[in-house]
C-alpha cells in the first residue's frame, strides 16, 4: 500500500485529506507544521506528499520543500495553496514540487493526481508500447490499434490518449487533461474537453467496440478496459 | 487674510520659498552693488593719481626758476586753493605755491597719500604726490577729493536704502503668497476632510490656473474619480455576489434539508448528495472566477511575462474550440495574417483563457451553419486578435454593460454562464496593455484585443495602477 504524508496546518482540512485518500486506498501519515513534516519525511519513507503552501511556525511549505530536495527526498510532492497566480505556482514548481493545486479544490481532483504521481514513479519511462485490453499504443510511430485495426487521430487526440492511458484504471480530470494535454494552466470550466473525448471516444470504439473511455460523474475519466 | 497665523505662515513652502529667494537675491544685490563701488572708487581714484603723476613730473622736469614762475601762475588760477601745490626746502620751509606748510611731517615720497586741510571752517580731504628734486627741496601737487567721497558715501546711502526698500518689499510679497497658499491649502484640507467623512462625491476646489497645486489637485481629483467608480462596483459585484452566490446557496441548503427530511433509502441521499455537490462545485467556480478576475487586475502577474506568438495561440484556441463548433455546426476558422510579426509580453495562460472565452461566446450565440472566425493581425507592429460571429449581436448601448461583472445582456440569460466571462477578458487586455473594443459585424459581432500604438505603456501605467 502506497504511503503518502499530507503536512497541512488546518486539522480538519488535514484529517479529510487524510480520509479522501484513505477511501483511495493510500496509507496516510499528518503533520501539522512544517518541521513536523520535515522529521517525519526525513525519518520515513513515503510514496508522495501533499505539502500546504503556507504553513505557521517559521518554516513555510516552499522552505520544508527546498530542505527535502536538498537532503535528498525524491517523493512527488503536490504543493497545496491558496495562491493562484502563475509565478506562485512556477515558484512552487521551481522549489521542486511535481504539481500544484489551489485551493478550494475537489478531492478527487487531488486524490486523481497524488494517484498519477504515485503511479508516475511506478512505471518504467522506457516502454515503448502501452496496451489495455485490446488498444494498442506504439509510443515510437504514435499508431493506435484497436482489435488490430489502424485508428487515425489527429495530434492532440494522440496526445489525449497516450496521457489517458499511461495511468490506466485512474481517474483522470479534465483539468488534469487540459494541463497535460494543451499544456495552459487555469481551470477550464467549458464542456469542450469532454466534446474532445467524445470524438476520440467514437473514433476507438467504431464498429460496436465496448467503450473504453469511461466518464466518472463529476470529476472527469477513466480508461478502463473490459476484463 | 484674518484667518492666517503667522505660524502658519511661516511653515509654508511658498513663504519659505519666497523668504529664500528674497536672500538669494539680497546676497545677489548686494555683490553687484559692492563691484559698483569698488569699480568706481577706484576709476575715480587711479584718474585723480594719474593727474598728479602727470602735474608732478613736468614741475620737476622745469628749471628752479621756471617752477617758481609756474607755480606762482598755478595759484593765480586756483584762488580757492583746490589744487593746492607748492615747493619747501629740505627743511620744510615753503619756497612758493598756495600751500601753507607741509601737509604731515614724514611725508611719504614718489606715492599718492590723502590729507585733511583747513578750509574756512571745516576740514576736507586732499589727495597729494611730493617728489624731492636733486636740490633736496620738495614739490607737492594735491587735490580737493571731498566731491569723490562724497560721491561715494551717496553711492553707499543710496545702495543702503534700495536695500531696505527690497528687503520690505520682498517681505510683505513672501507672506502674501505664503498667506494666499495658507487658504488653498486649507480649502484643500477641508475638502479632503469632507470626503474622509463620506462624501465621495465632493473633489479638490481647483482655480483653473494649471498652476502647480491645480495639476496636483486635478491628479488626486482624477484618483477620486476612479475611487468612486471602483467603490460603487464593488457595490454592484456584492449585490451580484449576493445574488449570484445566494441563490445556489439556497438552492444547497433546500436540498440538503429536504433529503434530510424525507430521503428514505441509501440511493436518495446519494442524489441528494450529488445534487449538493453540483452546486457547490457552481459556487466554487463563480468565486473562482471572481478571484482570478481581481488578481488579474491586481496587475502583479505581469512579473511572469514571456515573449509569445498571438498567433501560436489564437491556433491553440481555435484547436481547441473546434470540436465545439462541429458540435453546433459552426464553421470556425483561424486567419492569421499577422505574418510571425504578433508578438506581445504575456502570460499564455491569461490569454489562452481570453481568447478562448471570446471564442466560447462567439460560439454559444452563433446559431447553426454561422461562422465564428479567429484574425490574428498585426497593424503598425501593433498587434491584435479579433473574433467574430454571425450571431445576434450586442446592441450598441450594451457595449458597456457587458464588460461589467455579473451582467448578463438581455439576449444571454436563458444561457449558462457567471457572467463574468467578459469581464475577466477586459482584465486580461488590460494586463497586456491591450484595449478591448466591441463592434457591430452585421450581422453579428466582432470583439477586438488591439494594442495602441503610443498609448501602449499608458495603458500598461493605468493597468499597474
Amino acid at each position: 500500500m502506497a504511503r503518502v504524508l499530507v503536512v497541512e496546518d488546518d486539522v480538519q482540512t488535514a484529517a479529510e485529506i487524510a480520509a479522501a485518500l484513505g477511501d483511495s486506498g493510500f496509507d496516510v501519515d499528518c503533520a501539522h507544521t512544517g518541521r513536523e513534516g520535515l522529521l517525519k519525511a526525513g525519518a520515513d519513507t513515503y510514496e508522495a506528499i501533499v505539502l500546504d503552501r503556507m504553513l505557521p511556525g517559521g518554516v513555510d511549505g516552499l522552505a520544508v520543500l527546498s530542505t527535502l530536495r536538498t537532503v535528498g527526498v525524491e517523493a512527488p510532492v503536490l504543493i497545496l495553496s491558496a495562491l493562484s497566480a502563475v509565478d506562485e505556482r512556477v515558484r512552487g514548481l521551481r522549489a521542486g514540487g511535481d504539481d500544484y493545486l489551489t485551493k478550494p479544490f475537489e478531492f478527487l481532483e487531488l486524490t486523481a493526481r497524488i494517484e498519477v504521481l504515485v503511479r508516475r514513479q511506478a512505471i518504467p519511462q522506457r516502454e515503448t508500447m502501452l496496451r489495455a485490453g485490446d488498444l494498442e499504443i506504439d509510443l515510437l510511430t504514435r499508431e493506435v490499434r484497436r482489435a488490430g485495426r489502424l485508428v487515425e487521430l489527429l495530434p492532440r487526440e494522440y496526445h489525449l490518449l497516450e496521457y489517458l492511458a499511461r495511468q490506466p484504471n485512474q481517474v483522470v480530470t479534465r483539468t488534469m487533461l487540459f494541463e497535460e494535454v494543451w499544456g495552459y494552466h487555469y481551470e477550464e470550466r467549458t464542456n469542450v474537453i469532454d466534446v474532445h473525448i467524445g470524438k476520440l471516444r467514437r473514433k476507438l470504439d467504431e464498429g460496436g467496440f465496448p467503450t473504453l473511455i469511461h466518464t466518472v460523474r463529476n470529476s472527469g475519466y477513466v480508461l478502463r478496459a473490459a476484463e | 487674510m484674518s484667518s492666517v497665523r503667522l505660524s502658519d505662515l511661516r511653515r509654508t513652502t511658498s513663504f519659505r520659498l519666497a523668504l529664500m529667494f528674497l536672500a538669494l537675491f539680497g546676497t545677489a544685490s548686494l555683490t553687484l552693488f559692492g563691484f559698483l563701488y569698488w569699480q568706481t572708487a577706484g576709476y575715480l581714484k587711479s584718474g585723480t593719481d594719474e593727474w598728479l603723476a602727470r602735474e608732478v613730473t613736468s614741475l620737476v622736469a622745469a628749471s628752479p626758476s621756471q617752477l617758481i614762475a609756474h607755480l606762482q601762475e598755478h595759484a593765480a588760477h586756483d584762488p580757492e586753493a583746490n589744487r593746492p601745490f607748492a615747493l619747501f626746502d629740505a627743511a620744510g620751509n615753503k619756497v612758493a605755491g598756495n600751500m601753507a606748510k607741509l601737509p604731515t611731517p614724514s611725508l611719504p615720497l614718489d606715492r599718492p597719500f590723502e590729507f585733511k586741510l583747513n578750509r574756512g571752517d571745516e576740514l576736507l580731504p586732499f589727495r597729494g604726490l611730493a617728489r624731492r628734486l636733486p636740490s633736496g627741496d620738495i614739490v607737492i601737487v594735491s587735490q580737493n577729493v571731498h566731491q569723490m567721497h562724497e560721491f561715494r558715501e551717496l553711492l553707499v546711502g543710496a545702495m543702503a536704502w534700495g536695500g531696505l526698500l527690497v528687503l520690505i518689499m520682498g517681505l510683505a510679497g513672501a507672506a502674501m503668497i505664503g498667506a494666499g497658499s495658507v487658504r488653498r491649502i486649507d480649502e484643500v484640507a477641508c475638502a479632503i476632510e469632507r470626503i474622509v467623512k463620506g462624501n465621495l462625491a465632493e473633489r479638490l476646489p481647483t482655480r483653473g490656473t494649471a498652476g502647480d497645486l491645480d495639476r496636483l489637485v486635478d491628479a488626486v481629483n482624477g484618483m477620486l474619480d476612479d475611487i468612486e467608480r471602483l467603490m460603487h462596483e464593488v457595490k454592484g459585484v456584492s449585490d451580484a455576489v449576493a445574488h449570484d452566490l445566494r441563490t445556489p446557496l439556497t438552492r444547497l441548503l433546500a436540498g440538503l434539508e429536504r433529503a434530510g427530511r424525507r430521503a428514505a433509502s441509501v440511493d436518495e441521499y446519494a442524489a441528494a448528495v450529488d445534487e449538493a455537490i453540483g452546486e457547490t462545485k457552481a459556487v466554487l467556480s463563480t468565486f473562482g472566477a471572481m478571484l482570478r478576475i481581481s488578481e488579474v487586475e491586481d496587475g502583479a502577474r505581469r512579473v511572469g511575462f514571456k515573449s509569445l506568438d498571438l498567433a501560436a495561440i489564437a491556433a491553440d484556441v481555435t484547436e481547441f474550440y473546434q470540436p465545439l463548433a462541429e458540435v453546433k455546426d459552426v464553421s470556425f476558422s483561424l486567419k492569421d495574417e499577422s505574418g510571425g510579426s504578433a508578438k506581445i509580453a504575456g502570460d499564455p495562460s491569461l490569454l489562452f483563457e481570453a481568447i478562448g472565452n471570446l471564442v466560447d461566446n462567439a460560439i454559444k450565440f452563433t446559431p447553426s451553419e454561422g461562422r465564428v472566425t479567429v484574425r490574428v493581425f498585426c497593424q503598425d507592429e501593433n498587434p491584435g486578435v479579433m473574433v467574430t460571429d454571425t450571431g445576434p449581436g450586442i446592441p450598441a448601448e450594451e457595449r458597456e454593460a457587458v464588460l461589467r461583472r455579473f451582467y448578463r445582456a438581455e439576449r444571454s440569460r436563458h444561457t449558462s454562464g457567471s457572467g463574468l466571462g467578459l469581464s475577466l477578458v477586459a482584465a486580461v487586455a488590460r494586463l497586456h496593455g491591450l484595449n478591448l473594443f466591441i463592434d457591430d459585424a452585421k450581422p453579428g459581432c466582432s470583439v477586438i484585443l488591439r494594442r495602441e500604438g503610443a498609448s501602449t505603456w499608458r495603458t500598461l501605467a493605468a493597468a499597474v495602477t
